[in-house]
């Protein structure tokens, strides 16, 4: 068995490396030097970050105390985590709407398959598209970045959503259909609770990924820190944007902890009690004084 | 139908492509207590489905005269709670069915909710998710559920199961509740001690053959098999 997964594999392998070979047309000299001029160009012009991205804007005047709330860094982040919140909560109730209707388990074929093929057409496009399409009919500006994230939430989450829901145990269902629950009742308080974990998860997924989406979707004028971004790449000036990538990676690392934290209080091993830091150090510091303890113990009955 | 008959088979033909038993006809009063007994396999759990609209039948039809939507209380075999939900809230979900629209709604469903619990012995834990408690208190809650709705008909499928003979006399006096009101009990159980002096009724299902005999008789019959 072992050997037959390592034979797939090689077999895989070598057809990417020939798929790999055709797309570059045999050309690998490209690559020569390529590692020198990466570090030339992280050298000259991103390095060190160019933390003015911090400071107040010259224009308009900051008439914030701290100069921080008037920066590049902090309006484009706040605008792009904006974004991203209204966007999750408007696709995540659009999701929950359709993936009720797309999911076999709960509605008759007729109704789920143009529901499914109608989440995936939306989903078909990337939020990177969503953006250009609003951009070119409302305008540049947040709102059109809410709308494309949330059109691309829909469909992503939708897609997510129905899948959970059609892999959930059936026999909460049949009962609830014995016993004569309407179908909107046994969505509501059996399916929603039964998978509320997932759906929790899901929702924290998707506004940690709307949040890196949304500085994408910047580039093309639909609000948020890629404007800031594409606006530093226009003028050359990579330790700006260095600076705000640096920004974007702790923000989004911050938002991976924070959705942690929040899924570990539904997870079923939130049924245990989780060791903290400060109880570790307590049992650690308590074990190490008992150690102490019976050694004095076993030295003065050796005495 | 004529009055007091909550269920009427007609030569109702169970199973899953092929027939398992042989055509049923029969019908259940209010009040009736039946349980369903034969080995393994045998059709069962498949009767119940049926009944319980589950499971088309191969032939044959079956009418219940219910006073509408909500009037059937169903434990399947996994007992079909929703595991992350409270223990207030799966019994709520039996008293939601047994609830018409009405005023008082809100305060009925309530009061039923929480007169289940205490039947039961599971209002300390109301507010604990399902998927905490142990198996026997699981069952406790699935029955809470059908109590909180006041069904007109009950279908349970060994809904009994690995209870211990304290838990079991709660269920069953629970659910002897429940009759006194009218409700007629199906029920398929395995362990043919636990209903025999709570049936009215048994329903065998053996070898492709389907009997119907009243306690008496059944226990007269199983009286002379030990003499022979």
């Amino acid at each position: 068995m072992k050997f037959r997964l390592l034979g797939i594999f090689s077999v895989l392998l070598i057809l990417a490396w020939h798929t790999l070979d055709g797309l570059v047309e045999g050309d690998w000299g490209r690559l020569e030097g390529g590692l020198a001029n990466l570090s030339i160009f992280f050298s000259e012009s991103m390095w060190p970050p160019n933390w003015s991205v911090l400071e107040a804007r010259s224009y308009p005047v900051c008439d914030e105390k701290i100069e921080f709330f008037c920066s590049v860094g902090y309006l484009g982040m706040m605008e792009t985590l904006k974004i991203a919140f209204v966007s999750t909560i408007l696709g995540f109730v659009g999701a929950i709407c359709l993936s009720s209707l797309a999911a076999r388990n709960l509605t008759p074929l007729y109704i789920s398959i143009p529901i499914r093929v109608f989440l995936s057409a939306v989903r078909s496009l990337p939020s990177l598209i969503w953006a250009i399409l609003f951009v070119i009919v409302i305008g540049f500006g947040p709102l059109s970045g809410v709308l494309a994230m949330t059109f691309y939430t829909v469909g992503y989450l939708g897609k997510l959503q129905y899948e959970v829901f059609e892999g959930m145990q059936n026999d909460p269902l049949e009962a609830g259909r014995a016993m004569g629950l309407s179908r909107p009742s046994i969505f509501a308080f059996i399916v929603i609770p039964e998978n509320s974990n997932h759906l929790l998860s899901q929702l924290m997924f998707m506004f940690e990924y709307n949040v890196r989406h949304g500085t994408v979707i910047g580039i093309v004028g639909a609000g948020g820190i890629g404007y800031y971004i594409s606006t530093y790449l226009k003028f050359l000036q990579y330790d700006k944007v260095f600076a705000l990538l640096i920004l974007i990676f702790v923000v989004v690392v911050l938002i991976d902890l924070l959705s942690l934290m929040v899924r570990s209080f539904v997870n079923e091993e939130g049924d245990v009690r989780k060791p903290t830091w400060l109880n570790m150090i307590l049992r650690a510091k308590a074990k190490r004084n008992a150690s102490a303890n019976a050694e004095q113990s076993f030295s003065s009955n050796v005495d | 139908m004529s009055d007091g008959v909550v269920l009427t088979l007609d030569g109702l033909v169970i199973g899953y492509g092929e027939p398992l038993v042989e055509p049923i006809s029969l019908t259940v009063e209010a009040g009736e207590i039946i349980a369903i007994l034969g080995p393994s396999g045998i059709g069962k759990t498949t009767l119940i489905r049926t009944l319980a609209g589950l499971v088309r039948p191969l032939s044959g039809h079956f009418d219940m005269d219910l006073d509408g939507r909500g009037n059937l209380g169903y434990i399947p075999q996994r007992l079909g709670l929703v595991r992350h939900a409270t223990v207030a809230h799966n019994v709520a979900l039996g008293a939601r069915c047994g609830v018409k629209w009405s005023k008082t709604m809100f305060q009925e469903r309530k009061e039923r909710t929480q007169d289940a619990m205490r039947t039961l012995g599971i209002e300390e834990k109301a507010k604990e998710p399902v998927r905490r408690l142990s198996g026997g208190q699981q069952r406790r809650v699935a029955t809470a559920r059908t109590l909180a709705q006041r069904p007109q008909l009950m279908l349970a499928d060994e809904f009994l199961g690995e209870l211990d003979q304290d838990n079991v006399d709660t269920v069953l006096s629970a659910v002897s509740g429940l009759v006194n009101n009218g409700t007629s009990v199906i029920m398929v159980e395995h362990h043919e001690d636990n209903v025999m002096d709570f049936a009215t009724r048994i329903w065998e299902l053996k070898d492709g053959r389907f009997l119907d005999a009243s306690i008496e008789e059944w226990q007269s019959k199983s009286d002379l098999g030990e003499e022979e």
